[in-house]
């Protein structure tokens, strides 16, 4: 993972070999953090009704999450054995979901993939471009489905409860739920493209040009 | 250039050599046409001599230095400075400008983005492209794209162009133009070109015609022997 500022040629650094007496020499190509950024904001905006599908998944996961933490409850013990299942169908169908995303995302651009190695490109740049591009939707998604969740778990509220919404709602803590939300939105989306950005990466170029796996 | 090249593909219990024992010596600059049926082993032959996978046995020799040597990042760098490729099938990065996409290697190659932009418009208006910049591939015709595809093969100044059959999806007046493009960056660059096609008209350009069938080498011949050559197969014809 070497790291160059966006000037960095890529010094042909002599590598000894048993018979080399070439005209040149193998060089070895440099990973410029600018260019994986630029790549990988490019993609984005190139992509963009894919990208808002993609943020309303993850925002949608995490709205309802944070509703979940907030929304007002009672002490009722069925009321929070079934508090208990909602909150983890919605993790499972959260995640799942924004795993589904990420991974046709990805999966879909292989062909892509495979034509950007045959240009040169290092499998490091395409893991690193695919797994950033998967962090800013994850960054934005999960703080806005955070906000979201709040809101809507205030307005659900205030129509049960009329004024008195802050006191019967569950806004101990709220940072740390904010966090926790935002952590496990950004987790979900990133390791939902972590494996296919991964084999994508790996896969000999020929192969991801015909875009079998 | 390659010796002794041999590619085993397993497919369940048999054994498919689509190379078999294919011995090759390029030199540089020159043009040389792959010909031979589909399956004959021409897009392994490639996929062997541009680092795309490696031989089960045998070796590619680019300029003394064996490609299976070459480690994950050293093909890259070979993939990215030495070789440019042109499919059949263009293969533009689709969300991506003509201009974007000749940008594409010169980026990878560690090219500040301010000359890559540069040096892509330059090529860009060589290949003739020069009003079509920012036009994505979906609003390019075929041989419009594949001018793309040229100029992005040409974009790092390779030391070898390999182009797979870089007219079969094009009608015959555009694959002449592709053909003589080819040719002339060939003379201008002094690149090493090889290209595989069914094409006749190729062979004309050519400095030397190869000819393969079921993975091996059949003939080689330079142009004026293959001149004769399909004269007598049209007066027997």
């Amino acid at each position: 993972m070497s790291t160059a500022s966006s000037s960095a040629q890529p010094t042909p650094t002599p590598t000894p070999r048993a018979n080399a007496q070439s005209t040149w020499d193998i060089g070895q190509l440099k990973l410029s953090p600018e260019v994986v950024a630029s790549m990988a904001v490019n993609s984005l905006r190139q992509r963009i009704s894919r990208a808002i599908l993609t943020l309303l998944t993850i925002s949608t996961a995490t709205a309802f999450m944070m509703y979940l933490l907030t929304m007002p409850r009672s002490t009722d013990p069925v009321d929070v054995q079934s508090w208990r299942l909602m909150m983890v169908l919605s993790l499972v169908v959260s995640g799942a979901g924004v795993l589904n995303t990420m991974l046709m995302s990805v999966t879909q651009r292989y062909r892509e993939i495979g034509t950007m190695k045959c240009l040169g490109a290092l499998d490091s740049f395409i893991l690193y471009s695919v797994l950033l591009e998967a962090a800013i939707l994850g960054l934005i998604g999960a703080i806005a489905g955070a906000i979201f969740g709040l809101v809507i778990s205030i307005l659900l509220a205030m129509a049960d409860h009329g004024g008195n919404v802050f006191a019967a709602m569950e806004l101990e803590g709220i940072g740390g739920k904010f966090l926790f939300v935002f952590f496990v939105g950004m987790a979900l989306t990133t390791l939902g493209a972590l494996f296919p950005a991964f084999i994508a990466s790996k896969m000999p170029p020929m192969e991801a040009m015909r875009g079998e796996k | 250039m390659t010796r002794d090249v041999v590619k085993v593909y397993r497919m369940g219990d048999t054994e498919v050599r689509a190379l078999d024992g294919v011995d090759v010596t390029i030199r540089t600059g020159e043009y040389i046409s792959i010909m031979g049926p589909s399956g004959s082993g021409k897009t392994t032959l490639f996929n062997a001599i541009g680092g795309l996978m490696k031989p089960t046995s045998g070796n590619v020799f680019i300029d003394e230095i064996d490609v299976a040597q070459l480690d994950a990042n050293e093909l890259a760098w070979l993939r990215c400075r030495k070789i440019g490729y042109i499919f059949q099938s263009y293969n533009i990065v689709k969300v991506m400008t003509a201009l974007e996409n000749v940008t594409l290697p010169m980026l990878f190659g560690g090219v500040p983005p301010d000359e890559a932009q540069d040096r892509a418009v330059e090529i860009l208006e060589r290949v003739g492209l020069g009003d079509r910049l920012l036009h994505t591939p979906k609003e390019l015709s075929g041989g419009q794209q594949q001018r793309v595809a040229i100029a992005r093969a040409f974009a790092n100044n390779p030391a070898i162009i390999l182009a797979d059959e870089p007219t079969a999806n094009l009608d015959i007046h555009t694959g002449e133009e592709i053909i003589s493009l080819m040719k002339e960056m060939n003379r201008e660059r002094g690149v090493t070109v090889i290209c595989s096609t069914h094409d006749h008209k190729m062979l004309d350009i050519s400095d030397r015609i190869v000819w393969m069938r079921d993975g091996k080498v059949q003939k080689i011949a330079r142009r004026d022997e293959v001149d004769i050559e399909i004269n007598t197969m049209k007066d027997k014809g």
